[in-house]
Order: structure tokens, then sequence, then C-alpha cells
């Protein structure tokens, strides 16, 4: 191994903790200012440091700080200390795990050598997300039975009978896209993604495949425990379900599991059917060819898009009191959005005049790949925050009605169609 | 009487796809995101402590007062009328006989355990001598014991009544 390939795998690594671990900071914020906005409220956005506030994104940390530092009560009644204690610890690693083989590129090649880019090199793809995303209700049933209470046992129940009913329509709609995309590995999939189907619409998931992608998106929201389908902690019927006799980290990983948990279902949404860290009708090969030009709309875009930004801040991100530190922030801001401007277009100036060299272009796609994937991750993420806040619960019945007796028939469906048009085709 | 029958819904294919009504919902909630992320937001949120309520209207029943009379002696003559009428059963009254004439009767003690009031305001209308008000304002009653939150006659006739 060169110092090269393990600087890659390195960062690698690097990008998936960050998409999943150091999202889940941010996750919590952009779920608690949403839902403030959507309810006509403000959400949190009074912590900051230095009168720096970012929006409310202080307050995620404070929060996690509150976490690590909390008293972390355990009721007497509960004996099996063991699988009290692994619980949380199954749902954060299978989560975070599961994130591993989602490609956030295309395989970059630098002076000859191939590298994937995702977290883990391997080709599972898709059945690891699959094994490991069902792994995480044990965590889920074993806090729940450990924990010695109805609540929590209750809760459990509810997620194991939930997660056993999706599963089974995920996995079918899983089957009829591999029919069509013909590969298990993820990038395979994304690769197929990039093409255009009858030379003009993108050939993305959701177009060629859209029944099982509303049965993957559907089941993704119970897969990851989200309202609609959050029935395994309804408050108002069983507290906090599983998780009611835990506190402190132990409770923190639970909570950062589940974002973690949805931001890895985003991540496979966004691969199996929005085409993966593809932009619209540029796949990796055109991306490189036209990367001059690709290269000089940001250099124009990048000021005028900053612009706006820093108005919308100039204008709303004021604080009651005229004196307060807070009022300092946009002044911080706009030195960082200027200090950003000159850096990026400098750098992409100096990349441009000294020309393209292959290994310069493959970096710049995989650098752009990975913030289309980046941006595509959170929009995905917005969306089950957005679907959180609009819809109420489903009630346990019309729960397992909808997987059993709706999905599950549909799923069958479509694989047989999908099937038989790949073979008409094939023909 | 005829039996009426009432519709049921949800039972329409339309309504049984669940979709639309899922993206109409979404719609909603997404105008209320966007406008208020937009120039004109609909929050009405106040930034507390630093910003007072200012709807607290004439009516608002806050914190008790007691009541002068002109010449700034108590109007209240310890009848017990609002004892009687208090549902929570919170408010401690001793009599005493009042020497400078004005009338016969003055509480010596009127306390009022503001942990217990349920601020109904039955004490107001049951006072024959409009003695006792609740239109201090006051809706925020700090204190750092149970006993600081036991107002006593004193405190009662200091409080003011709120400046619209
Ligand atoms: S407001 Fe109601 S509860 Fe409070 S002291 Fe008066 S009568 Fe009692
Ligand atoms: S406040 Fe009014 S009702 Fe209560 S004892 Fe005094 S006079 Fe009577």
């Amino acid at each position: 191994m060169s110092t090269l390939s393990v600087f890659v795998v390195i960062l690698n690594v690097i990008l998936a903790l960050l998409f999943s671990l150091g999202l889940a900071p941010i996750l919590v914020w952009v779920e608690r200012r949403v839902a403030g906005l959507i309810q006509d409220r403000l959400g949190p956005n009074r912590c900051h440091i230095k009168g720096i506030r970012l929006g409310g994104l202080v307050q995620s940390l404070a929060d996690m700080l509150k976490l690590v530092f909390k008293e972390d009560f355990q009721a007497k009644a509960i004996q099996e200390n063991f699988c009290f204690s692994l619980a949380p610890v199954i749902v954060f690693v299978s989560a975070f795990l599961s994130f591993m083989v989602i490609p956030f590129a295309d395989d970059l090649i630098i002076n000859g050598e191939r590298f994937i880019m995702q977290g883990l090199p391997t080709d599972l793809g898709i059945l690891w997300f699959l094994a490991l995303a069902g792994l995480s209700v044990y965590g889920i049933m074993l806090g729940g039975w450990a924990s010695r209470s109805k609540y929590s046992l209750l809760g459990a129940m509810r997620a194991g009978a939930q997660v056993i009913s999706y599963e089974a329509a995920m996995g079918l709609s899983v089957v009829s896209l591999l029919i069509t995309y013909g590969s298990i590995h993820l990038g395979d999939i994304v690769a197929y993604q990039g093409e255009l189907l009858f030379g003009f619409i993108p050939a993305w998931g959701i177009i060629v495949q859209p029944i099982a992608a509303i049965i993957f998106i559907v089941t993704a929201f119970a897969e990851a425990n989200r309202t609609p389908f959050d029935l395994a902690e309804g408050e108002s019927e069983i507290v906090g379900g599983y998780h009611t006799e835990y506190s402190a980290m132990r409770f923190g990983l639970f909570f950062v599991g589940e974002y973690v948990a949805m931001s890895a279902s985003s991540a496979l949404i966004v691969t199996l059917f929005l085409g993966g860290y593809h932009l619209p009708y540029l796949n990796t090969q055109t991306l490189q060819t036209t990367m001059p030009y690709v290269l000089g709309f940001i250099i124009l875009t990048l000021p005028l898009g900053s612009f706006y930004a820093m108005r919308w801040i100039k204008k709303h991100n004021r604080w009651y009191l005229k004196s307060d530190v807070r009022n300092t922030e946009s002044a911080v801001l706009q030195k960082g959005l200027i200090g950003l401007n000159i850096l990026v277009i400098a750098g992409l100036g100096a990349l441009l005049y000294l020309g393209l060299t292959p290994t310069s272009t493959n970096v710049a796609t995989a650098v752009i790949q990975v913030l289309t994937f980046a941006a595509k991750l959170f929009l995905m993420n917005f969306v089950f925050v957005w679907v959180r806040w609009t819809l109420p619960r489903f009630r346990y019945d019309q729960l397992q009605t909808l997987g059993w007796k709706v999905l599950m028939p549909l799923a069958i469906a479509n694989i047989v169609i999908s099937a038989i048009i790949i073979v008409v085709k094939g023909l | 009487m005829g039996i009426k029958v009432v519709k049921r819904h949800g039972n329409t294919l339309k309504e049984k796809l669940y979709l639309p009504a899922i993206f109409g919902g979404m719609k909603t909630t997404l105008s209320h995101f966007i406008t208020n992320l937009s120039d004109k937001p609909h929050i009405s949120t106040i930034l507390y402590p630093e910003e007072q309520p200012h709807d607290i209207s004439e009516r608002y029943r806050g914190v008790h007062r007691l009541t002068k009379r002109d010449d700034e002696s108590v109007r209240c003559v310890a009848c017990f009328m609002c004892a009687t009428a208090c549902p929570a059963e919170c408010i401690f009254i001793e009599a005493e006989e009042r020497t400078d004439g004005v009338d016969e009767k003055m509480p010596k003690r009127f306390d009022i355990d503001l942990l217990e009031c349920v601020f109904c305001g039955a004490c107001v209308e049951a006072c024959p001598c409009d003695a006792i008000r609740m239109d201090s304002g006051i809706f925020s009653f700090i204190g750092k014991k149970r006993e600081d939150f036991v107002l006593t006659k004193e405190q009662l006739l200091a409080n003011k009544e709120k400046k619209q």
C-alpha cells in the first residue's frame, strides 16, 4: 500500500464519519428549527459562543455536553446490566456501520490506482445495508426487555413487529431494483443511473422504478422508526417506549443512533433512487470532459449565491437588544463567507490557469461528486424531518395492514412486472 | 326519531391511497416553512425574558392585590367571604377590631398562598367591598422557598393596579 492509498482510505473513513456521526448534531438542529418554522415558532436560537449562534446550531453542542455530564441513572429493578448497556450500543453501531457501503463519489483514479470511494471498500453494497439495518431492531428489543418496564417492553414489541413486517416489503422492493440494475454493488447501481433514459431523462431509480421507490421510501421511514411509523415511542400511550428507562449517554446513544439511521436510510434512498453522486445530465465522463466549464460556472455562481445568503443573514440574523453580543455574528459570518469565496475562487482559478491534468480532473470530479452527494443527502434528510412534522402517527392496526396487505403484494407484483419487462427487452 | 347515518370518511380509493393527502399536508407545512424563512415571517414568538408580553389585557387575572380606601387605609372588612368562596382554600384571614372609627373590623393577617391558588377569580367575585382584585398584571411570580409564595397583607397592599 502506498501512502496515497492509505491517505484515500483514511479520507473515506473520515467522510463516512462526517456523513453519519458529524451529521447527527446538525440533523437534531435541523429537526428542531424546521419543526419550529413549520409550526410558526422560532425553535432554539439563544445559545451562543461569544455571540456566534450559527442559527441555533450551538444548541446541539450544549445538548450533547448536557447528555454526557448527566447522571446515568439506572433503576434497581434492572438486573440484566450487560444487556441493558449493550442495547444502545447495538442500535448505534448498526446504524453507523450501515453507512459504510454508501459510495460518495465515482471510483477515484489517481496515477493509475483505483480507489472505491466508500467507508469500507467492499462490494456487498445493499446486502450489507439490509443486514445491518435489520440488526438495529435487536438493540431496541434487547433494551426494551432488559429495562423491566411494561412501557419499554410494549415499545420494543411494537418496534419488533413493525420492523419484521416492513423488512419483508423493503427486501422485495429491493429485489425488483436488483433485477433492473443487475448488480448489488452500489457503485454499479449509481453508474447505471448516470445514463440517460430515451436520451433525455436521467435514468434515476425513481423514474425507472417508481413503485419500488415509493415502497422503499415508505419502508425506510418505518425502518428508521420515524413518524408516521414511530409507534415504538408513542408518548401518549407508552411514555418513551423502549428508551423510557434510559438516561444520560446511554439514552444519548439511542438518540444519536436514530439520527444516524435516518441519515443512512436517506443515503441509501439517494443512492438507489436519486442518482447517487451524479448531478443530473452530468455523469462522470461528461463531468470530466466539461470540467473547465463546470469550474467556471462554480466561480461565477459562488459569489452570487454568497451575496444573496449574506443579504438574508443581515436582514434576519438580529437579536432583540441592539447591544447584545449576538448582534456581532453577522459581521463574523460575512468575513467567513468572503474568505471562503476568495479561497475557492483562487484555488479553482489557479487550477484552470495551470491547465487540468488527468489527476486533477479526477480529484475535482470526486470533490464535486462528494458535494453533490452531501447536498442530496441533506435534502433527503430534510424530507424525513418535513414528513415528521406533517403527519400524525399511524395506528398500530393501520400500520400492519399497510405493511402486509398493501406494500407486500405491491412489491411482489412489481418484481413480476420488472422481471417480465427485463426479459422481454433482453429477447 | 329517525336514525341519522353519519358518513364515514376514508373509504374512497383516493383516501385509501394515503399519498395524495400526504402530499397535500406536506404542501401546507412547506408553505409555512418558506413563509417563515422569507422576509415576512408569521412568527409571533417574543424573546421572553428580554421582551415582555404585550397582550396582558385589563381583565387578565394576575397576582391579587388588596385595594385601599380614599384615606389609604385597607378596604377589606375581614368578612371571610373570599376565603369561603375560594375553591383552593388558600386565603387565610385573621380578623381584629378596627379602632380608627372608619369601620368595625379589619384583617390582622391576610395571607394568600399562591402555590395553592388556581387563579380562578372567585375571591374577587365574592368580595362585597371590592377589597380584593386581581388586576395587578403580574403573570410570573418568582420565589426561592415555599414560604416566599405566601403573600402577606402588606405585600398584597403594596401591589399596584397595572397601568394600561
Ligand atoms: S383566585 Fe381563586 S383560588 Fe386564588 S385565592 Fe382567589 S378564590 Fe382562591
Ligand atoms: S377581601 Fe373582601 S371578601 Fe375577603 S375578607 Fe376582605 S372584604 Fe371580605
